[in-house]
């Protein structure tokens, strides 16, 4: 049915308010924070990968892309290996696998 | 003259109340029930019963239940009584209309854990595979999400690992943030009995409750914790299991994954977790730390009971996440007496959670990213479905405040009532344009919605509940749905109204499909369990009656073995002030019922007429307070009046109150904080503060009797 309707009205209205955004991802950034750098990153990449809708994952890489104020570094280095492909794997449950 | 409440039938069925999910014959004369007995071969109370399910069953018959389908154009418009085929065709054009202009992913769904499971899993279909999308959620979001995260993280399944009998073989029973005498009654008598035999007691929680502290009850120990520390009291008693040495290194070589056992020991052993550290943070003695965790690694068998004052928290993943690494590191799971239990508020929470009643997983807490499950589902469904995970019911409401998100279908649920913050609530709801609401009365969101399909009770339907043990039970209809359908047959008329063909003879036939669809169910069937009563998953070829203890050979993860996480202790953002110096928590009395929807329209409130606010005797001395004055209750986010009761229950520094009353409107005061994992709200922590006030005026009283009647 609606699936053929295209979304780009919600496109570009941002899902939801920016700060709501990064306070979340910054308390998924201090659950990682014991973890070492890279399995840091891959706990935060799974995290937004598995349970964040898109539109969320793509307001706060914009945001990133736009100098990403207000949100931790591991946060940031979590959050960009959603783009990296080499770093693509399927959801999982336990501790990050770098 | 004949006796008018002599029973002339007897139907089997199960209760509806909290996560026990006891066993009832449901009697009624005429198409009129006249009592609820509890039910003697009930496998989860053995025809023990409490005040609710006994008592408060009459709800189904209050004078102002709903029995007409309603819509309305626009929420200051009064409500227009029409036919049922008039309600699903106005909802499904207006969901159309909303779809087609602002896209597909403008439109969720949320069921509830008062739903049966049948229900709940139509409910997800109807988001999948008829909205095209994954905004489908339900309401232990707001109450247990944690612990489906939490566990499946560390032991893999997202579930009690032990059947409620268990406790009847356990040493050493420690209840974290949960009071089962008053909330899960008829296995807390269980617990007592066990504690009358000698088990020892611990309890973590910030109030000297009744599990502390009742006839047949008294705790060895108890952590009278300030609120939001429970990940420091948790670390730190695994710091002393760490650091004398109280674990069962033999179960962890051979069950689990040693090297993240290393990197755990190697955080909790810290000195900064050390009980002398720890103690002074969360207000309690050092000595009674490392008490607990003698006691609890001691064992031989200890097991943990825990409840919403761990999952409710900013930190309450990482909470349930400590409770299945104690269990690990001490050998505490996979035979009886042990284990980790999570006490399900509602009857059907364990159902809501393993049906796939969530935006990204399906049954089974497989994910919707994952293509062989999503696969398995098009094969059934006759559909391509939603790849990515959709929003989740905080971010639906958040979504509609921003205004990208603009209508919902809401089964069962009261989120204007429950959900935290209730003006952000109240912004977003009045910002969508088409809200459904499906229910047996016109709550505090029917203030909000378009359209209102009356729902029937759990007397009036067929379907399975699954309790708080894994235990699936029967629901059987005893009179007939007062509104003319039963809750599952307005969900599949829905769904064929927005042009989605499907139909079941029975809800027996959605179980046949629960149980293609979803590996733990596959044994599932009426037939099953009207032959043996009830049976707990994992049912399945090589448990054909069901699994009552999990864990006993393997941990249901990809390699079989159990790990741990890193819990770090975060505080929650929510601090005290000079402006809210005192923290607020919440909890239940045995005879009412979460927001009392249902136990409210009973004689039930005769016990409990209203919600009060006990204050420890200090702070109620530096206020001016005597006992039954009237205060206003005050945080960052609104304010409500309410009366006071010095209670030598709660420490300095903490106050606490019930939630079972709407006018009490204890949501007003509740911050807009969560968890990080899963946007469970922070309930069980607020910053307020306290003044005394006179009595409300007598018009604000009726202002207060109006809301009560019309919620």
């Amino acid at each position: 049915m609606a699936q053929t309707h295209s979304q780009t009205q919600g496109a570009e209205m941002p899902v939801m308010a920016l700060d709501r955004i990064l306070s979340m991802a910054n308390q998924i950034g201090d659950f990682f924070a014991p973890y070492p750098p890279e399995r840091r990153a891959e706990g935060i990449r799974n995290h937004l990968r598995t349970y964040w809708d898109p539109r969320m994952r793509d307001q706060l890489l914009q945001h990133i892309a736009a100098g990403g104020a207000g949100l931790a570094a591991p946060v940031i280095a979590g959050a960009r290996l959603l783009q990296d492909e080499s770093h693509a794997k399927p959801g999982y449950y336990g501790p990050p696998k770098a | 003259m004949p006796n008018p409440i002599k029973p002339e039938k007897s139907v089997i069925t199960t209760c509806a109340y909290c996560g026990v999910g006891c066993g009832f014959k449901a009697e009624t004369r005429g198409e009129k029930i006249v009592r609820m007995i509890p039910w003697k071969e009930g496998k989860a109370n053995h025809g023990h019963s409490c005040i609710k399910g006994r008592f408060a069953y009459d709800y189904y018959n209050a004078p102002d239940r709903v029995l007409t389908p309603l819509i309305r154009a626009s929420i200051d418009d009064p409500w227009k009584a029409v036919s049922w085929q008039e309600a699903f065709a106005y909802a499904a054009s207006e969901f159309k209309r909303i779809q087609a202009k602002f896209g597909v992913k403008s439109i969720g769904a949320v069921s509830s854990s008062r739903c049966t499971n049948e229900e709940i899993f139509l409910t997800q279909k109807l988001a999948r595979a008829v909205l095209g999308n994954n905004n489908i959620d339900n309401c232990a979001r707001i109450c247990h999400s944690p612990t489906q995260f939490g566990l499946t993280q560390t032991i893999g399944a997202g579930a009690a690992s032990q059947h409620f009998d268990s406790i009847l073989q356990a040493d050493v029973i420690m209840i974290v943030g949960a009071n089962p005498t008053e909330g899960h009654p008829v296995f807390g008598s269980m617990m007592k009995r066990r504690i009358r035999e000698g088990a020892k007691l611990i309890v973590i929680d910030p109030r000297k409750t009744e599990t502390v502290e009742s006839a047949h009850c008294r705790a060895d120990v108890h952590l009278a914790i300030r609120p939001g520390t429970n990940v420091a009291i948790l670390d730190s008693i695994a710091h002393v299991i760490v650091r004398e040495k109280l674990y069962n290194e033999a179960f962890v070589r051979a069950r689990c994954e040693v090297a993240e056992f290393d990197n755990w020991k190697a955080l909790v052993g810290d000195d900064k977790y050390a009980p002398e550290v720890i103690g002074p943070i969360a207000n309690v003695d050092p000595a009674d730390i490392r008490r607990a965790a003698r006691l609890y690694a001691g064992g031989p068998n200890s097991t943990i009971y825990y409840g919403l004052g761990v999952t409710e928290h900013s930190q309450g993943s990482t909470g349930v996440m400590c409770l299945g690494n104690l269990g690990l590191s001490c050998g505490m799971l996979g035979r009886e007496g042990v284990g980790v239990n999570p006490l399900r508020g509602q009857g059907n929470v364990q159902g809501g959670s393993c049906l796939g009643s969530w935006p990204h997983v399906f049954s089974g807490y497989r994910f919707v990213t994952d293509q062989a499950t999503r696969s398995s589902f098009e094969a059934e469904w006759g559909v391509t479905l939603d790849a990515e995970p959709g929003l989740r019911l905080p971010n639906m409401l958040d979504a509609a405040v921003a205004g990208s998100f603009k209508g919902m279908y809401i089964m069962g649920e009261d989120p204007v009532q429950s959900d935290p913050n209730q003006h952000h609530v109240i912004a977003a709801m009045k910002n969508m344009e088409c809200v459904v609401l499906h229910d047996l009365f016109l709550n505090e969101t029917s203030k909000y919605a378009h359209v209102f399909f009356p729902g029937s009770s759990s007397l009036e339907k067929d379907g399975t509940f699954t309790n708080a043990e894994r235990r699936v039970s029967r629901v059987r209809k005893v009179i007939e749905p007062l509104a003319g359908l039963q809750d599952w047959e307005i969900t599949v008329k829905f769904m064929n109204a927005l042009g989605y063909e499907l139909s079941y003879d029975n809800p027996g036939e959605v179980l046949d499909e629960i149980a293609r669809l979803s590996p733990n169910y596959s044994g599932m069937s009426f037939a099953l369990i009207d032959q043996i009563g009830s049976a707990q998953w994992p049912c399945n070829k090589d448990a054909p009656q069901g699994t009552e203890v999990l864990h006993r050979e393997k941990f249901p993860r990809a390699n079989g073995l159990g790990t741990f996480m890193l819990t770090e202790y975060v505080p929650t953002a929510e601090r005290t002030s000079d402006r809210f110096p005192l923290l607020l928590t919440t909890g239940r009395i045995l005879t009412q019922y979460n927001v009392g929807t249902q136990t409210r329209r009973t004689p039930n409130s005769l016990w409990h007429p209203e919600d009060v606010l006990e204050i420890n005797e200090q702070d109620a001395t530096a206020r001016g307070l005597q006992d039954g004055d009237w205060v206003q209750l005050a945080s960052r986010f609104g304010q409500i009046q309410l009366r006071a009761r010095i209670s030598k229950r709660v420490n300095p520094g903490v106050v606490y109150t019930t939630f079972h009353h709407a006018k009490s409107k204890a949501n007003a005061v509740t911050s807009d904080l969560s968890d990080w994992a899963t946007n469970c709200p922070e309930y069980k922590v607020t910053a307020v503060d306290v003044v005394r006030i006179r009595a409300p005026a007598e018009t604000e009283s009726f202002e207060a009797a109006r809301l009560e009647a019309t919620e």
